[in-house]
């Protein structure tokens, strides 16, 4: 198993160089197949995103890869790559493993834990298996790293705070009100901002939709564009009783919505909660409304306080992913590696077995006429002698599976007992 | 042989519990596989212990102290595990496992007190004590509901989301449970405190209606009561209503516990016939 992986990424390399790398989804297929055409190289892998290009191969053994894989990417892009030699970062072996299952699990993504990267790769694992780039260890590695994905995701919250002002509206009318299911929107002040949290609060499921604005005209498009209602903006308070969730951003200068009118709205619900998001800059509901019992007001600042604390979040359960990474990128390399023995201990029985059958054959002629059990009883006694002498090791090989010193029983074993390489 | 099958219920409690907290510390969403089968099989053994009991006495095992408080525990442990089937819910089990690990541990560390079959001819008794300690099972969830629904509440009214945001669940789902274990918990404790009555005026001569305990009963009922009525009614909800169900669980458990433990004027059934 010879693996090696070159890339850059938002890290290591500025928008301009990794725009220069990417490789679009239309020529990946051919660039894998071209990849592994190339001498010594038996698998190819290539990933090719906004933030990232990963280009992974596992070669022959006596290959080195790198060299191999930079000279593909030069020819692919058709320019010399000496001046972008520094932006690289190159992994082998065991750092392979791991530096695709963090990619996979968006450890080593931009924001921690967002979801499109596990898309991405399955995506570029699909166009790798179609273009024949897939069939050994590389091919169970990235299996692997999906899988190790999905257990991520199950086993932490890595991917499920909200990073972003409007989702982190989502979240919190999510903690109030449980399922969205059914809910009423409420718009008041047609803005960038207060469209896109309706937007994401409709998608997860609220029904209706009330809009308003100081230009009734302006209302009436945006109620159209949701399906939701338009509403004179005098009318106002007539319609807030019915709303669960309140999304504010007038230009007004002073306070829309006070604690009296609120209190008002309340009885009229017969205390079931209100949510207040208050995107609008002077502020549009007043503070105090929050000191209401069933009442929950996030202004812009509030929201970003969430967006922050929910990344220190996301950031402590970061390190609960990168333990199942470490457990799993080493059961990976155990198993990989065990299953590099298999030749060896193949060869070694088959040269043992061999040598057991020639003696045997030269031997026929002295036993003279054996019996049917007799001729059993000489087999089982050769072959007990070869399985002894195999015991010992086999036994060491196994035990070393994955160790750094494999490589060098592999090479001790097959020179004394003879095995060609 | 019921009493070995409680002290191992009572251990796999104990580790089951204490099985959980990694995934709290980590805040894992789900409880350890190995947590809920030390549980599950706890359960089967406190299962055994009542069933066995049950047998021998040949009536539902609420007869003394000792065994109330170990059908208490049987109860709320299931019902654990009929929530977690429903919401997955690890914090339920923070807050109800350590519960039903002491009330066990009480239950298993009581003396056996000899069952007097006579006060439990007619079965009303059965059905006082059966039925009260459903309906306190209910009113525990009402409880953990209103602490859970407070916590969450706070993290909200205060805007920055610490520890419990995290792991909490949503108001609305704190709301539903209160609700639906405070409708269910509060016909239970009626039916246990009628029946009650009539088991009393058969049984005690005297008036037994200023016992401590029935005051206690009554009081911690009314409580319950006005809760139900002030939210169908009034749409009493929230904060207000979370502290309410709070004083009326710490009210279940001085009728329950306070009042039985500690006074000995009248233990848990009184003996024969000569009421309070």
């Amino acid at each position: 198993m010879n693996l090696t992986l070159v890339g850059i990424n938002h890290r290591t390399a500025p928008v301009e160089v990794r725009e220069r790398m990417h490789i679009p989804e239309s020529r990946l297929a051919q660039a894998v197949s071209d990849l592994v055409h190339r001498g010594g190289i038996r698998e190819g892998l290539i990933l090719s995103t906004c933030n990232r290009v990963e280009v992974a191969t596992s070669a022959e053994d006596s290959v080195d890869a790198q060299p191999i894989m930079q000279q593909f990417l030069a020819d692919h892009h058709q320019f010399d790559l000496g001046p972008y030699q520094r932006f690289f970062y190159h992994y082998q072996q065991q750092e392979v493993v791991r530096h695709l299952f963090r990619v996979a699990c968006s450890l080593d993504s931009m924001i921690l834990g967002e979801p499109q990267i596990l898309g991405q790769l399955k995506r570029a694992y699909a166009l790798a298996h179609e273009a024949g780039g897939l069939n050994g260890s590389l091919n169970e590695i990235v299996n692997q790293a999906l899988a190790v994905a999905r257990r991520v995701r199950r086993e932490t919250a890595l991917g499920s705070a909200a990073v972003s002002v409007s989702y982190a509206a989502v979240e919190l009318a999510k903690k109030i009100f449980g399922n969205l299911e059914g809910r009423t929107i409420f718009v008041i002040g047609a803005g960038k901002m207060s469209e896109l949290a309706a937007k994401h609060l409709l998608r997860s499921g609220a029904s209706a939709i009330y809009v308003t604005n100081r230009t009734y005209e302006r209302a009436v498009q945006l109620a159209a564009a949701f399906r939701g209602t338009a509403i004179a903006f005098d009318q106002l308070f007539e319609h807030l009783p019915k709303a669960d969730i309140v999304i504010s951003s007038t230009g007004a200068s002073g306070y829309v919505v006070n604690k009296e009118c609120v209190a008002k709205i309340l009885s009229a619900r017969r205390n079931r909660p209100v949510f207040f998001v208050d995107i609008a800059v002077p502020r549009d509901i007043d503070p105090l409304v929050n000191e209401l019992d069933n009442v929950f007001v996030y202004d812009i600042d509030d929201l970003g306080q969430v967006v922050e604390a929910n990344k220190k979040q996301r950031e402590r359960e970061a390190v609960w992913a990168e333990e199942i990474v470490q457990e799993e990128v080493q059961r990976t390399m155990r198993r990989l590696a065990s299953r590099d023995l298999v030749p060896t201990i193949v060869a070694l029985e088959d040269r043992l077995n061999a040598i057991r059958e020639g003696e045997l054959e030269r031997y026929n002629g002295r036993l003279g006429n054996l019996t049917p059990e007799q001729r059993q009883a000489v087999d089982a006694l050769t072959r007990g002698i070869m399985n002894k002498i195999l015991h010992g090791p086999i036994t060491e090989l196994k035990s070393e599976a994955g160790q750094p010193e494999q490589a060098a029983l592999v090479r001790l074993v097959r020179k004394i007992f003879g095995l060609a390489n | 042989m019921q009493h070995v099958l409680l002290w191992i219920g009572l251990v796999l409690y104990g580790l089951g519990t204490i099985l959980l907290i990694p995934s709290v510390v980590k805040r894992r969403l789900a409880i350890p596989r190995a947590s809920l089968a030390a549980l599950g099989l706890g359960l089967l053994s406190h299962a055994g212990a009542i069933a066995l009991e049950a047998a021998r006495i040949h009536r539902l095992p609420v007869t003394d102290v000792r065994s109330a408080l170990s059908f208490y525990a049987f109860l709320l442990t299931l019902a654990f595990f009929l929530l977690y089937l429903r919401y997955r819910l690890a914090s339920l089990g923070l807050f109800m496992l350590p519960f039903v690990f002491v009330l066990t541990l009480i239950s298993a560390f009581r003396p056996v007190r000899p069952f007097d079959l006579s006060a439990f001819r007619g079965g009303w008794l059965a059905v006082h004590i059966g039925s009260t300690i459903l309906g306190y099972t209910g009113f525990f969830l009402t409880f953990v509901a209103a602490v859970m629904y407070l916590m969450q509440e706070k993290e909200l009214k205060s805007k920055t989301p610490r520890t419990f945001y995290y792991r909490l669940p949503s108001l609305e789902l704190c709301d539903e449970l209160y609700y639906r274990s405070l409708v269910l918990g509060l016909p239970l404790l009626t039916v246990g405190i009628l029946t009650g009555f009539i088991w009393a005026s058969r049984t005690w001569k005297g008036p037994w209606e200023f016992d401590p305990k029935i005051l206690a009963s009554m009081l911690t009922w009314l409580i319950y009561l006005v809760l139900f009525s002030t939210r169908v009614s009034g749409g009493w909800r929230g904060r207000r209503a979370a502290y309410v169900a709070i004083v009326g669980f710490a009210a279940i458990m001085v009728t329950f516990l306070g009042v039985s433990l500690l006074s000995g004027a009248h233990g848990y059934v009184p003996t024969l016939r000569q009421g309070p």
